[in-house]
């Protein structure tokens, strides 16, 4: 067998990786913040009065926090999509006959538990570019529901920066109401069944990055911590 | 039922959310000379009955001094400026020159004892007690021919001047067959589209006549509607909750004998002076919800202590009505303070979508297209094992016979 030799490649920007990993730390602090406002799982043990505890106000404070990093990231992704120098994501989305031999390529790779690949896997392929996508389209339903169940707080129009803010906020996410079944009801059922779609999602994402990496060798998981992962130089050629 | 282009529209709430209690004074000037000069007008029109208010308030030992309290509250209410206070007066004494028919659909009458409510009524019921009832189905002695006759004496008589009050659902299914009324088996539906007709404005109260309520839960077997469903092109003014509140039905019929006009309605038509709050942004124990103070059980040390109701179904964070600020009979008290949730009884679907004595989060719904009822927490759990459990599969797979790239030969 002849010595195998490899190739470094590079896949995650720094700003994609932080990104990244901001996504990733926000996601388990809106989950956890997210439940208790939904259903308060823990209660609080401490014997002052109301007046010198918040445990609500800041578990919601923590989620709106949280919801505008996931906000301003979103804007930041969104716009990679297109406008990226290093890779433009949206450039795989487009269903062209390539992408789509790509796809499903990669479909076949996953259920043929590896014994079939043929596509080239040292760029981002089609398949996990519309996976990704997926994700960031939840998070985008999460973050209109969220801002319409949101706005209900500021009673009679008003905010402390002004009547803007919530009026701006109505145009923006009022068709919510009416996406997810009629009532502010639906659109709260709507927003807490889309966490476990969230969930869901991160569940498959983790466990086949570290299939790939298993499987095919090529260092897949270091992709979000140094950028980069390895593939055959014959691979390459 | 997919909701129409109409009916999105009024999904829309962008119009409620602004609630502007200041216009400036050239405004309400303007405004206070035409509620004089309208005022005026009804004070010539002949009296539909002999009722005086200070008599009537006087039998019941209630004072001048009270009286003008109350309408400096009720002023208050309706978001005018304290100048109005004896416009408002005089119109709660003209109260007896609005004609008002009442019909009584597929409900269970909660409204109309509401309006009465006989045991020591306060000023607002007795206000109401004032207003010129031409035709009420249920408290009316004629019946049969009789009444029908008496109806349309009425509708003639007062054509196009009378507010016509609808309690109760109107249930569409089976042709309309599942309510009629008189002696020639009128439909619910065309009883009210026909006495609708002539009306000056429609004001339906309670949830069922408002949004369906109760009648059109799921499965709604008599596919009940609201009366926004079914008359167009007629003001419709919506006084939801169940029952309505006698100090909102007594707020639209001043406004409308006061300004000959409905009030600033939100997009679910309700009048914003009564729907503009949320119940949770006025509740009494908002202190607790904040501090993560809640009552975990009926009748434990947090109820003891007046704890928030959030975690035993509260539905006050998404609904809209005034009772936690006007409560119940002359603010006596009103569910929140009594210890027990809100329902949410004032907005659309309430019985299907608010009514558990548990947070949404833990409330078992229907899958879309019916079948078992789940909560949230439990389709997601599920859906989250069905996930690990492929996953699983596809692992121990792949362990077993899948083929892993050639490591180099070294390995
Ligand atoms: S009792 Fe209900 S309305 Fe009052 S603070 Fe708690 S959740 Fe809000």
């Amino acid at each position: 067998m002849k010595n195998q030799s490899y190739k470094q490649v590079k896949r995650m920007t720094p700003a994609m990786r932080i990104i990244h990993w901001v996504n990733a730390l926000c996601m388990i602090g809106a989950v956890a913040t997210g439940l208790y406002i939904g259903h308060p799982y823990y209660a609080t043990f401490i014997a002052d009065g109301a007046v010198d505890k918040y445990v609500m106000a800041w578990n919601r404070y923590g989620h709106f926090i949280i919801a505008i990093i996931f906000d301003v990231t979103s804007i930041l992704i969104a716009y990679l999509y297109f406008f990226s120098r290093f890779e433009k994501p949206y450039k795989k989305l487009i269903p062209n006959a390539q992408n789509l031999r790509e796809f499903g390529a990669v479909v076949v790779n996953l259920i043929t538990l590896n014994r079939v690949k043929k596509f080239d896997s040292a760029h981002v392929d089609s398949f996990n570019s519309v996976y990704f996508t997926l994700f960031h389209l939840l998070l985008v339903w999460m973050l209109f529901t969220g801002l319409q169940l949101y706005v209900h707080s500021f009673t009679a129009g008003t905010s402390s920066i002004g009547g803007w803010w919530p009026a701006f906020l109505h145009i923006a996410t009022d068709w919510t109401i009416w996406a997810s079944g009629g009532t502010i009801m639906d659109v709260r059922l709507s927003h807490h069944a889309s966490m476990w779609w969230i969930l869901a999602w991160i569940l498959f994402h983790v466990y086949y990055q570290v299939w790939r990496t298993i499987f095919w060798k090529e260092g897949d998981i270091g992709i979000v911590i140094s950028g980069t992962k390895f593939v055959k130089e014959d691979a390459l050629s | 039922m997919t909701p129409t282009t109409d009916e999105a529209t009024k999904r829309f709430t962008w119009k409620s959310a602004s609630v502007d209690t200041n216009r400036g004074d050239a405004y309400y000037e303007a405004l206070y000379a035409s509620c004089e000069a309208r005022l005026q007008a009804v004070r010539t029109q002949k009296a539909v009955n002999r009722l005086d208010l200070m008599e009537v308030l006087d039998d019941h030992g209630i004072d001048r001094r009270d009286f003008m309290k109350w309408a400096s509250a009720t002023t208050a209410a309706l978001m005018l400026p304290s100048m109005f206070t004896p416009l408002v007066a005089e119109a709660a004494m003209l109260m007896n020159r609005a004609p008002v028919i009442w019909l009584e659909l597929q409900d269970c009458a909660g409204n109309s004892e509401a309006l009465l409510r006989s045991d020591g009524p306060k000023i607002d019921e007795l206000v109401l007690d004032l207003i010129s009832l031409e035709f009420h189905e249920t408290l009316q002695a004629a019946s049969g021919h009789q009444a029908e006759k008496q109806l349309e004496e009425a509708i003639e008589h007062f054509k196009g001047r009378y507010l016509l009050f609808v309690e109760g659902s109107i249930p569409m299914g089976m042709g309309g067959q599942y309510g009629t009324i008189g002696a020639s088996g009128e439909t619910f539906h065309d009883h009210l589209v026909r006495v609708a007709k002539d009306a000056a404005a429609i004001v339906a109260v309670g949830s069922c006549a408002t949004f369906g309520g109760v009648a059109a839960a799921s499965p709604n077997p008599t596919g009940a509607v609201g009366v926004m469903e079914v008359v167009k092109g007629k003001p419709i003014i919506n006084i939801p909750a169940c029952p309505a509140n006698p100090a909102n039905m007594v707020g639209v019929v001043l406004h409308y004998l006061m300004t000959g006009q409905v009030p600033e309605l939100d997009n679910l038509l309700r009048p914003k002076f009564a729907f503009g709050y949320r119940i949770h942004d006025n509740c009494e124990r908002r202190a607790h919800f904040d501090a993560g103070e809640f009552v975990e059980e009926w009748g434990d040390t947090g109820a003891q202590n007046n704890f928030c109701l959030y975690k035993m179904g509260c539905k006050g964070p998404m609904t809209y009505n005034n009772c936690s600020i006007v409560r119940y009979n002359e603010a006596v008290n009103w569910p929140i303070g009594v210890g027990r949730g809100c329902i949410g009884c004032s907005e659309p679907d309430f019985w299907d979508k608010y009514a558990f004595e548990r947070p949404v989060a833990d409330a078992n719904i229907k899958a879309p297209g019916g079948g078992v009822e789940k909560s949230v927490d439990e389709f997601g759990l599920g859906m989250l094992t069905a996930a690990g459990i492929g996953i699983a599969v596809h692992a121990a797979a792949s362990a077993l016979a899948g083929k892993k790239e050639e490591a180099g030969a070294n390995v």
